[in-house]
């Protein structure tokens, strides 16, 4: 019983990092209907950016997020066309062939990182990882590590800034009227196309700002980008594809089962766990906890 | 079109079996059966270099000298992916098409018990440098190994500990489901609990974890020590995640991994004071005849060669090289090497009893350690200022062993 | 039945490859080169039951190594705990396989397409990860048979088995009209209701169909490596490789699987016989092909080749208006 807020407060520091994975993640499915195998792998190439840039500029890595933002916001945009090209193809289902272009581009990126960065494993140094706070009421304690609680902060701020983009703001009204009826949507005057660059963008940029922070919480290696998929894959399908305010609670039910598991059960249970849920989710309510996933 | 292909393939098939005859020649040719890509490419590239250095130094010295003739070596590499199935394959092609005269194996333990009868239906002896114990369980006849599993070595990295003053009472013990880390973390429960401390915890977690959850749960527990067997990313994450929390146990000891660069490079200052084990270091008291007069002259040539610092598991597959050097010579066989001639290498290599930089090489022939190197000496490494020092056993000490670790936040 | 004449005599030209590729150990006689053979017909086969389910029906099995991974277990442990031989345990991996793929098919193929692949994915890492946590199965440690190192042995077993399904599955699904209902639920499902086809039945059935194959080469893959482990067998490697080969070879057909795999096998073992420095390349390479083969060869090597489809290209673009993760009533 003890445990128990240590194992509540860590479930929810989890979950915070993988809300930010998934958020972005969900918003490209709701729009494109693009489920992108690489979504690991963006984030791998975010962390490295930040692990060398960290290394050159000397700069605390939590300042240098707005860069590597630029950086593969940029790279998004102009990679964007590709994908359309495969969603709009002639054959059966497209949106499984995405999946299937999505998932060789996952390779490619994997193989060329091994390629260039080698096979060792790092760690982003930052001011942060190194404080915590530590908070004791009787018999209750919590330890509190900084960078996480950066973490958590991070994943408020930008589930807020996105959340103002997509109400608030023009571009933010084109996408959801795009996710509700693309036709409608190009009648009205929405670009398409354009709308579809900068969301993509958008997407990558925040993919790899998340593995600049998980460098910093964790570590980075070339292969890394395999278990961050599972993990975004896990959140979109339990909040259900494309409705983004079921996120943050999926996110939370992730970490919170993790945690559960490595403090009161067989830690050894926890991705049987993990997939098995999923796979449950999928069979019994497609559409994710709340139904309201796109289907 | 698919008939054209495969008459193609059929011709081009026919062709390749007359080029199979047994040449003459007048170098050994080794086989190098190695992880070079997939999951184990890091360790596998390390190993690679034990190897290089070894060929190099041989040949540089002009060759294996076997009665009034040197013969030189030449290495032929085949990556078996980190694959058991492919290991197999691989040194199915390193002996059938490159007819190879003996075998440099494989890292991984899984990939070596998938080797292992291939390269006895051939009779072609290897040496490798698994690390978990099921390779041996087997008695594999013509695979040997030059590094002890970890349930030789975990247990005297444990008697180390017990002579710190104050003695520990309590440890939690963490592994990864892998054969290695999980038998490190057996081998180092068993060893606690034989000397008596509280084992308080002892769970086994997927990899790809964050383990903090847990490591919050032992910090309430206030053990005096922390096992952890895991790879080199695991270790660095689980240093991390102790640091973020604030866990500082009175000691931290993890096993072989300690000593990779990439250890020292993430964590810097975290990395002091952790345990670890080794069977050899660059400072290790050793002296030889062959190659290498001590530990000391590996390890400049090894940096010298690639810049960086040398490891154990380099050394251990140089000194694999000395052990086929010694026995070639016992037998007085020149290349190539035909089945007999290799049934009596297997044989020599039984009984190998040398000393050379890397310590005491003699594989046991009998008992759950068959044909591994059981004559190497246990070593508790600590890492102090960036650096690691030998703190046991105390006929081998450097330094004295820093105990209790100063918490994470002091540093 | 409605059989033109041309493809009665493709078959016998199939029959004649066969036949020549059975006779081949007496040109042969390299342990090596079987070795390869032998491999190359694994992979033939593993694509052969993955385009069953893929190709013909739509449903890309991203869990496909699941069912491999069950025969590969089942005959490995009933021999080396059981001590049953190997004649008596591979049959039983069949029995498995059609076990497993019943109780997983009855909730999984309710779902269509993305949803599938995912729900199929996360299920065989459950179980990969469950293996792991099984003593009995070894865990991670996996578990290491009884050496029986015979090449020609495993040449003709998975030769035999691999051959005899191309057969059954020509048979099936080119000659018998169960290829074309499997067609028809693949373009429209609910159509294809309309004109009387039972396509729960007919899923479920394709599903068995590709399972059975899958795990029969899985058994013997486990005798022939002697070693097994939950990441080689029920790992991606599996499903991965194959996926690729067939959607590089072409989907919707049997030529063009065969000729993915033979291809796409042939280029690995080149590349890694003799490029080995560069192992690393083939990942990138393997992952361009995928990319490049969904966006420029919709119809695979095959149908770029004899620019014969599936019909697929015919059916224009707008075929998805709102795919529903699911559809039974």
């Amino acid at each position: 019983m003890v445990l128990l807020p240590q194992a509540l407060v860590d479930g929810i520091m989890l979950g915070a990092t993988y809300i930010i994975i998934a958020i972005a993640f969900s918003m490209v499915y709701g729009v494109m209907h693009v489920i992108d195998f690489a979504v690991g792998e963006w984030i791998m190439l975010g962390s490295f950016t930040g692990f060398y840039l960290t290394l050159w500029i000397k700069i605390d890595p939590l300042y240098l997020l707005p860069l590597v933002f630029i950086i593969f916001s940029t790279l998004g945009y102009f990679l964007q066309p590709v994908v359309q090209r495969v969603l709009s193809g002639h054959r059966g289902n497209p949106l499984l062939m995405a999946l299937v272009f999505t998932f060789g581009l996952s390779m490619m990126i994997r193989g060329l990182a091994q390629t260039i960065f080698g096979f060792y494993s790092h760690s982003i140094p930052s001011y942060f990882s190194t404080r915590s706070f530590f908070i004791k009421e009787g018999s209750f304690f919590i330890t509190i590590s900084a960078v996480r609680l950066t973490g958590l902060i991070y994943a408020v701020v930008i589930t807020g800034a996105l959340n103002y983009l997509l109400k608030f703001t023009d571009f933010g009204l084109g996408v959801r009227a795009l996710a509700m009826n693309k036709d409608a949507a190009a009648l009205m005057g929405v670009n398409n196309r354009s709308t579809n660059k900068f969301l993509f963008g958008i997407y990558t940029g925040i993919s790899a700002m998340t593995g600049v922070l998980i460098g910093t919480i964790l570590s980075i290696s070339a292969n890394m980008g395999g278990d961050y998929t599972i993990f975004a894959f896990f959140v979109v399908v339990l909040a259900g594809m494309g409705y983004l305010a079921g996120v943050p609670a999926a996110a939370f039910v992730l970490g919170l089962i993790q945690s559960m598991f490595l403090v009161y059960l067989d830690p050894g249970f926890t991705l049987v766990a993990v997939f098995g849920l999923l796979y449950l989710i999928l069979v019994i309510s497609p559409t994710g906890l709340f139904r309201k996933g796109w289907g | 079109m698919n008939r054209t292909l495969r008459i193609a393939a059929l011709a081009a098939l026919a062709s390749s079996f007359f080029a199979g005859a047994q040449e003459s020649r007048d170098y050994f040719k080794v086989g190098v059966d190695l992880e070079l890509s997939g999951d184990l490419g890091t360790d596998g590239n390390f190993a690679k270099r034990g190897y290089e250095m070894w060929a190099n130094a041989v040949n540089e010295a002009g060759g294996i000298l076997i009665g009034k003739k040197k013969y030189k070596v030449q290495l032929a590499y085949a990556d078996n992916q980190s694959v058991p199935a492919q290991g197999a394959s691989a040194a199915e092609r390193l002996i059938t098409q490159e007819h190879v005269d003996f075998m440099f194996g494989p890292y991984s333990s899984g990939v070596t018990i998938a080797t292992s009868p291939v390269v006895e239906k051939y009779k072609v002896p290897m040496i490798g440098g698994p690390e978990s114990p099921n390779v041996w369980l087997r008695k594999p006849q013509y695979t040997f190994g030059t590094i002890p599993p970890v349930n030789f070595t975990g247990a005297g990295t444990v008697d180390t500990l017990m002579a710190l003053s104050p003695k520990p009472q309590s440890a939690v013990v963490v592994g990864l489901n892998d054969p290695f880390s999980k038998s490190v973390a057996t081998s180092f429960k068993d060893a606690f609990e034989k000397r008596g401390v509280k084992v308080l915890k002892f769970d086994i977690v997927p990899p790809g974890q964050d383990l903090t959850p847990l490591l919050s749960v032992m910090k309430g527990m206030e053990p005096d020590i922390v096992a952890y067997g895991g790879h080199d990313e695991d270790l660095i994450k689980f240093v991390k995640s102790m640091h973020q929390i604030n866990f500082s146990p009175k000691g931290l000891i993890m096993h072989y991994g300690i000593t990779g660069p990439a250890f020292f490079e993430a964590l810097k200052a975290d990395a002091n004071q952790i345990f670890g084990a080794a069977v050899w270091t660059e400072t290790t008291k050793t002296s030889s005849k062959i190659l290498w007069p001590n530990s000391e002259a590996f390890a400049k040539a090894g940096m010298k060669a690639y810049g960086v610092p040398v490891d154990y598991d380099i050394a251990g597959c140089a000194a694999g090289g000395i052990a086929f050097q010694v026995a070639l010579q016992r037998i007085n066989a020149a290349p190539p090497l035909d089945e007999a001639k290799r049934e009596q290498l297997m044989k020599a290599l039984e009984a190998v009893d040398v000393d050379t930089f890397y310590g005491h090489i003699k594989f046991a022939t009998e008992g759950e350690f068959f044909h591994s190197n059981t004559a190497m000496k246990i070593l508790t490494l600590q890492i102090q200022n960036g650096q690691a020092k030998v703190v046991g056993p105390p006929s081998d000490m450097e330094a004295k062993p820093q105990y209790p670790m100063v918490p994470w936040d002091k540093r | 039945m409605l059989i033109p004449l041309t493809k009665d005599r493709r078959l016998l030209v199939f029959l004649g490859i066969f036949l020549a590729v059975l006779l081949l150990p007496f040109v042969v006689h390299d342990a090596f080169f079987i070795r390869l053979f032998t491999e190359a017909a694994m992979w033939i086969g593993l694509s052969l039951a993955f385009d069953v389910l893929a190709g013909y029906t739509g449903y890309l099995n991203f869990g496909h190594s699941a069912f491999f991974g069950i025969g590969a277990y089942t005959t490995g442990l009933l021999m080396m705990k059981s001590n049953w031989p190997f004649y008596l345990a591979l049959p039983v991996s069949a029995l498995t396989a059609t076990l497993a793929a019943l109780i997983i098919g009855f909730p999984t193929l309710r779902l269509r397409g993305a949803y599938f692949s995912i729900a199929t994915w996360a299920l065989a890492r459950a179980i990969l990860q469950g293996i792991m946590m099984i003593p009995y199965a070894g865990g991670n440690e996996g578990i290491q048979l009884k050496a029986y190192l015979n090449p020609l042995f495993f040449f003709y077993v998975m030769s035999g088995l691999v051959g005899v399904t191309f057969f059954v599955l020509w048979f099936l699904l080119e000659r018998a009209p169960f290829g074309l209902k499997l067609k028809a639920i693949r373009e429209d499902q609910e159509s294809a209701k309309a004109l009387g086809l039972n396509p729960t039945k007919l899923k479920m059935q394709a599903f068995i169909m590709s399972a059975i194959p899958t795990a029969l080469i899985g058994g013997i893959f486990a005798y022939w490596v002697t070693f097994i482990d939950p990441a080689s067998t029920v790992g991606d490697l599996i499903s991965d490789q194959a996926l690729v080969m067939v959607v590089f070879g072409g989907m919707g057909t049997l030529i063009g699987p065969v000729i993915g795999a033979i291809i796409i096998f042939a280029f690995k073992t080149l590349f890694w016989a003799y490029l080995s420095a560069y192992e690393v390349l083939y990942l990138i390479i393997l992952g361009a092909v995928i990319a490049i083969s969904v966006v420029f060869l919709p119809d695979g090597v095959l149908g770029a080749a004899f620019r014969k489809g599936t019909g697929r290209h015919a059916k224009g673009s707008i075929h998805v208006t709102t795919p529903s993760p699911e559809k039974e009533a």
